[in-house]
């Protein structure tokens, strides 16, 4: 009996350290499948868009009507045709005076109106307009790059309407160092310290290698139809002090700089249409401030100073260098519609790159709203996050947040 | 005692359980000379997780008649536990390293003295052991990151005083012969402290086995965040 029973142990004893072959690990799989998450795709898109007609505000009490070119006489027309390193120039207005280097013209506007209708390539020109009247460039297969600046430069206060004609290609491209002016600004390859509207039914290539792909010291608005692509190496693809407004349009912008945004808006940023695609592939800049400290900016495919309002429209934002994010804004985020996708998969050395990075707050009423980041958080917010009832989908993982109506 | 070391663990759910099995052979080469071979397994997690195989070997000369010095080295093969750490919320996952099998090479010299008290004999046995792990390559999951990565393990040694005191009683007429231990694990704090409590029966001069209990408890110094853990020995010895 007693023998029965030592054997009887030992066989337990062995079974059981036979049977110790479980994991204790802590079941991981379906929570690092959640951090294993891959982006939904952000690229470039040059495709046609459909868009609903653009009709033009008449009611002269409202704001943006002198924001439409065809509220405007434009009776008043000087061609300009650009071969190589000159320039032929075409008409005469009273009041405007057109004084020519070259290739570089240089144009003082006090006559009010005037249309002035580019074509032709030059590979050392440019297009610097003085005086206090809104005036008018349409371009028409015009290829502008000048060396030592911005190609067009607006040093006038009011508005340049840039009309790209229906079915051309328009490039500019301004140059790796930029030969200043005293008291003048010129800080992109399309420059202007008015507001600028773009409408048309033409392209604009822009090529920024100096400085800043196009900008306003004032506000940008983007009509139906238009179709821009923006590539800078050096600072901002897309940038103005006092807002941006989207229309509609086909937009592409690629940025490389340290520190570079896609897009950047000073102001209240307010898109109601239209495709506007950023990808930022710059780093972090890093730098010593005044007071000699150590000062770093990271990149963002979008950036705002303030509020941030989408109501309709496609919205892609993708960053990919060392602490980018896909959309970074000082202020809130109002979203009432449309699409909106904000990538961030780039390193985190520096900063920490986010997919939506607010001071302020976030508020989702509509649409379809998608952040991610690869090595941080997805979404960060200063302020609230609130979504309106009847939401289809409300998905937070720790990569990737995808909110839908 | 039996009882006890199956109800204790289940009471004491915080506290881990688990298996020591081992077996051995000691060969007298001559009058108080002895080499031996061990092999040991262990098991973790309730009984239900390998946790070490090791491999031994070690010699033992007998001073005096009260006074006996060995040492030895031993090869372990560790089922490391797993870890995880998190952000600074606290809730957020920061890393984890899923367990893994790692080697580790130990040795030691060791000192009994002991003194029989009627039929209880007395032991003390002092032993330093030192311990090398060398650095291994292992895959560890970055949350932030969200991606397996390779994280060098770094080779480390460990400088350990075991200090036992044990009981063994020779009670007339039973073929069991009791003992009863407890160990101190210093580095330089105390890191654990181990109870000891078994049986001992020798047939035929030859075969020798051992059925024990043991608590050990973690101080929390340094113990390589193991837990308090109850275990079940069973010893085997073949002597020739």
């Amino acid at each position: 009996m007693r023998k029965i029973f030592c054997y009887s142990l030992v066989l337990a004893l062995f079974g059981m350290s036979l049977a110790s072959c479980q994991n204790d690990d802590t079941d991981m799989d379906d929570i690092i499948a959640q951090y294993q998450v891959e982006p939904q795709a952000v690229e470039l898109d040059f495709s046609e868009l459909a868009e609903a007609p653009d009709v033009p505000v008449t009611d002269e009490a409202d704001s943006a009507y002198n924001d439409y070119v065809e509220n405007s006489p434009w009776n008043k027309v000087i061609d300009i045709a650009f071969d190589g390193e000159n320039a032929t120039v075409t008409g005469s207005v009273p009041g405007v005076a057109v004084q020519r280097n070259g290739a570089h013209l240089t144009i003082m506007n006090i006559s009010g109106p005037v249309k002035f209708v580019i074509s032709g390539k030059t590979t050392n020109g440019s297009l610097k307009f003085y005086g206090d009247k809104r005036f008018q460039v349409l371009l028409s297969g015009a290829d502008i790059t000048n060396p030592t600046g911005a190609a067009i430069n607006n040093q006038g206060s009011k508005t340049m309407y840039v009309v790209l004609a229906d079915g051309t290609v328009n490039r500019l491209k301004d140059g790796t160092t930029y030969a200043m002016v005293d008291e003048e600004d010129q800080k992109a390859a399309l420059f202007s310290e008015g507001q600028v509207i773009f409408s048309g039914k033409g392209t604009l290539n822009v090529t920024a290698v100096g400085r800043g792909g196009i900008r306003s010291d004032d506000y940008i608005r983007i009509r139906p139809g238009v179709k821009i692509y923006v590539n800078s190496s050096a600072l901002d693809g897309l940038r103005a002090n006092d807002g941006i407004i989207v229309d509609g349009g086909v937009v592409n912008i690629e940025t490389t700089g340290a520190g570079a945004k896609g897009v950047r808006s000073g102001g209240v940023m307010t898109v109601n249409g239209g495709r506007l695609i950023a990808l930022s592939a710059g780093d972090t800049r890093t730098g010593i401030d005044d007071d000699g400290l150590m000062d770093t900016t990271a990149c963002a495919a979008l950036y705002c100073d303030t509020l941030l309002t989408v109501n309709a429209g496609v919205l892609k934002f993708r960053a990919t260098g060392d602490g980018g994010k896909g959309l970074n804004s000082k202020g809130d985020v109002n979203f009432r519609g449309g699409t909106l996708l904000a990538v961030a998969t780039g390193t985190r050395k520096v900063k920490k790159p986010k997919g939506v990075k607010l001071d302020g707050s976030l508020a989702i009423r509509g649409g379809y709203f998608y952040s991610y980041s690869k090595r941080s958080d997805p979404l960060e917010l200063g302020g609230k996050l609130e979504v309106a009832t009847g939401y289809s989908t409300w998905d937070m993982g720790p990569k990737a947040i995808t909110i839908a109506f | 005692m039996l009882l006890c070391a199956i109800l204790v663990p289940l009471q004491m759910r915080a506290d881990d359980s688990g298996l020591i099995l081992n077996a051995g052979a000691s060969h007298k080469i001559k009058k108080g000379l002895n080499v031996d071979i061990e092999a040991e397994f262990r098991s973790r997690n309730d009984f239900r997780t390998a946790d070490r195989v090791s491999l031994g070997a070690g010699i033992s000369y007998k001073l005096l008649p009260w006074l006996k010095a060995s040492g030895g080295y031993d090869l372990l093969i560790d089922h490391n536990r797993e870890t995880i750490t998190y952000q600074d919320d606290d809730v957020s996952y920061n890393n984890w390293r899923p367990s893994y099998w790692g080697l580790r090479h130990r040795f030691n010299v060791t000192l009994t003295g002991s003194y029989k008290v009627r039929r209880v004999e007395l032991s003390l046995r002092e032993r330093w052991q030192y311990t090398y792990r060398p650095s291994k390559v292992i895959n560890n999951f970055d949350f932030d990151e969200g991606e397996w990565e390779d994280h060098e393990v770094r080779g480390k040694g460990k400088n350990v005083l075991r200090s036992r005191l044990q009981a063994e009683w020779d009670i007339p007429k039973c073929k069991f012969d009791p003992f009863a231990s407890v160990e101190f694990h210093t580095t330089d704090v105390l890191e654990k402290t181990r109870f000891i409590v078994g049986v001992e029966h020798t047939m035929k001069k030859t075969h020798n086995f051992k059925l024990f209990y043991r608590y050990q408890r973690v101080n929390g110094h340094g113990s390589d965040d193991e837990p308090n853990i109850h275990l079940l020995g069973l010893g085997y010895t073949y002597k020739f």
